[in-house]
């Protein structure tokens, strides 16, 4: 599902990632670890071709992204599910019309949506939160719209980024929960965290980040 | 799950292009009317901008209906020498006639032209005492053109002419008339240009704030995969619907100024003897100031867009 071949990225006082080799495979559920500004963040973005690899080549779902014209850039980030730490809600938005963007986006129509927002909320056990605005919900609840968002379009990969970095045990449970069920249906899952306590209760496949370099679960050699 | 994923897939391209566009020119029309005071302000900046080379242009096309009518006093008095006969005159008065560049020729005799003076001066006693008539014989010449340069070949080519001795044409005041003209014509484009870009300016000041207070929309949605095309239609609503409000507000701005400068025009139209009046807006200038109004506005949503649009980078 994604493959990084040789990939490096560096800022100007500081490298990400250095020589990366790793092939995360169709259906699999991967956690990435480091501390925090080790890159883990950097990977993503290269992942949703939110930045370009200094060197090698970043494959996701067989297509080169360096390749990709504006256009097929929009394409490629909508078989992409992505949820974040701080969940990147609209806040003049209701909860709906939040879960609606991805789909609004891609053209359906709003019966369609509906169905389909509903479906996610379902999923993620807001159902009764439609009409209300993220402000007055919960954190825990927050992060869920947040991955119900990311879940709307069914996407063949979710990419999260911290995804239980604000919440207590019990909710960061309740969360991987959750991208747990995604992947037994088929997603492809890929976890930022540093939750280490947490993923190690969890036992999927480890990729570590430290100073730019991988290690652990689908790694190449390098 | 096959089927259920099949009944949803994203409809046709041309009924959901539709269907998008009708829903953003909607909510780009609520959104107009959230901050209303602020908008109303900008539509009358814009209005203002556009009724000002508006309403000159107007004006200025109508007097140039008016100029056209106090050229026909562009009348070429040629004298003929006091040897010339009555029969003389004639026949060159009818030779000039048939010339391509004189619309119209009228001979006035020696003798007429004698019997007019003392009527018009009233020195009808003084004038028959002379013993010999000292008026030359007159042919009054219309020309085909108004342009000074033609007039001004015509009347070297009628100097040449034997029996004629002098020709008058009010030539300096003819140039003035002309300059004029294409002086308030130059003023008005070098205006209109200025002001047009006033409007892009000032709209374009506009979406750039909206791209500012919907930055973190703009992030989200570049993020779920939100092509160039629906980033970018929003802000084209907002101009478009813009354009039409400050078109109208323009239109009537023109209106109420051209509604008060006809009464003082009509009477300096009076004033040189020609029934001439201002008219107000017709359909087809009310429909050119609304489109242009929407065009500029467009551009200027558009050029915003693609620069600043550039800047919000997830």
């Amino acid at each position: 599902m994604i493959q990084f071949q040789q990939v490096s990225k560096r800022y100007r006082d500081k490298t990400a990632l250095d020589n990366a080799n790793f092939h995360l495979p169709r259906g699999a559920m991967a956690f990435l670890t480091g501390h925090s500004g080790a890159g883990k963040s950097t990977l993503l973005k290269l992942i949703m071709h939110m930045e370009q690899p200094t060197n090698g080549k970043v494959i996701v779902d067989q297509q080169d992204l360096s390749q990709l014209n504006r256009h097929q850039i929009a394409m490629h980030r909508r078989k992409i599910g992505l949820v974040f730490q701080n969940h990147q809600l609209l806040e003049d938005y209701t909860v709906y019309d939040n879960i609606a963007l991805p789909l609004k986006v891609s053209g359906y129509n709003n019966r369609d949506a509906g169905r389909r927002v509903r479906a996610a909320l379902d999923k993620v056990g807001l159902l009764d939160k439609e009409r209300q605005f993220p402000e007055v919900l919960s954190t825990g609840e927050q992060q869920r719209i947040g991955i119900a968002r990311a879940i709307v379009n069914k996407p063949r990969l979710i990419l999260a980024d911290e995804p239980t970095g604000n919440l207590d045990p019990k909710l960061s449970a309740e969360i991987m929960q959750l991208f747990e069920q995604f992947n037994q249906v088929g997603v492809s899952v890929l976890i930022a965290s540093h939750d280490l306590a947490l993923i190690e209760h969890m036992g999927h496949a480890k990729i570590q980040l430290n100073r730019g370099r991988l290690s652990g679960a689908f790694v190449g050699p390098n | 799950m096959t089927t259920q994923a099949q009944r949803s897939r994203p409809e046709q391209l041309g009924k959901r292009l539709l269907r998008e566009h009708g829903e953003v020119a909607i909510s780009s029309w609520l959104r107009l009317w959230r901050q209303p005071l602020t908008n109303l302000l900008t539509w009358l900046t814009l209005a203002i901008a556009l009724a000002l080379p508006g309403t000159l242009i107007i004006m200025l096309s109508q007097a140039q209906g008016l100029a056209n009518q106090l050229h026909t006093s562009n009348q070429i008095s040629v004298f003929l020498s006091l040897q010339a006969s009555t029969a003389e005159g004639q026949a060159l008065s009818q030779q000039w006639q048939v010339h391509g560049d004189i619309h119209k020729t009228t001979f006035i005799a020696a003798n007429d032209a004698l019997q007019q003076f003392s009527q018009a001066s009233g020195l009808g006693d003084v004038l028959t005492s002379l013993t010999d008539n000292p008026l030359p014989a007159t042919i009054l010449l219309e020309p085909v053109s108004d342009d000074p340069e033609h007039i001004q070949q015509l009347v070297q080519q009628l100097r040449q002419a034997e029996l004629v001795d002098q020709v008058l044409v009010d030539q300096l005041w003819l140039q003035r008339m002309h300059t004029l003209v294409n002086t308030s014509q130059m003023a008005i484009l070098i205006l209109s240009l200025m002001l047009a870009l006033g409007v892009l300016l000032v709209m374009g000041n506009t979406i750039r704030l909206q791209l500012e207070n919907r930055r973190a929309e703009i992030l989200v949605i570049k993020l779920v995969g939100g092509t160039d095309a629906y980033l970018r239609r929003p802000f084209l609503y907002t101009a478009i619907w813009s354009g039409l409000l400050a078109g109208l507000m323009a239109c009537s701005i023109m209106a109420a100024a051209l509604a008060a400068l006809a009464p003082p025009l009509g009477q300096l139209a009076a004033s040189f003897s020609s029934d001439w009046q201002l008219s107000n807006l017709g359909v087809s200038e009310v429909l050119l100031t609304i489109l242009g109004s929407c065009l500029l506005s467009c551009a200027a949503s558009l050029l915003t867009v693609q620069r600043q649009m550039a800047n919000i980078e997830p």
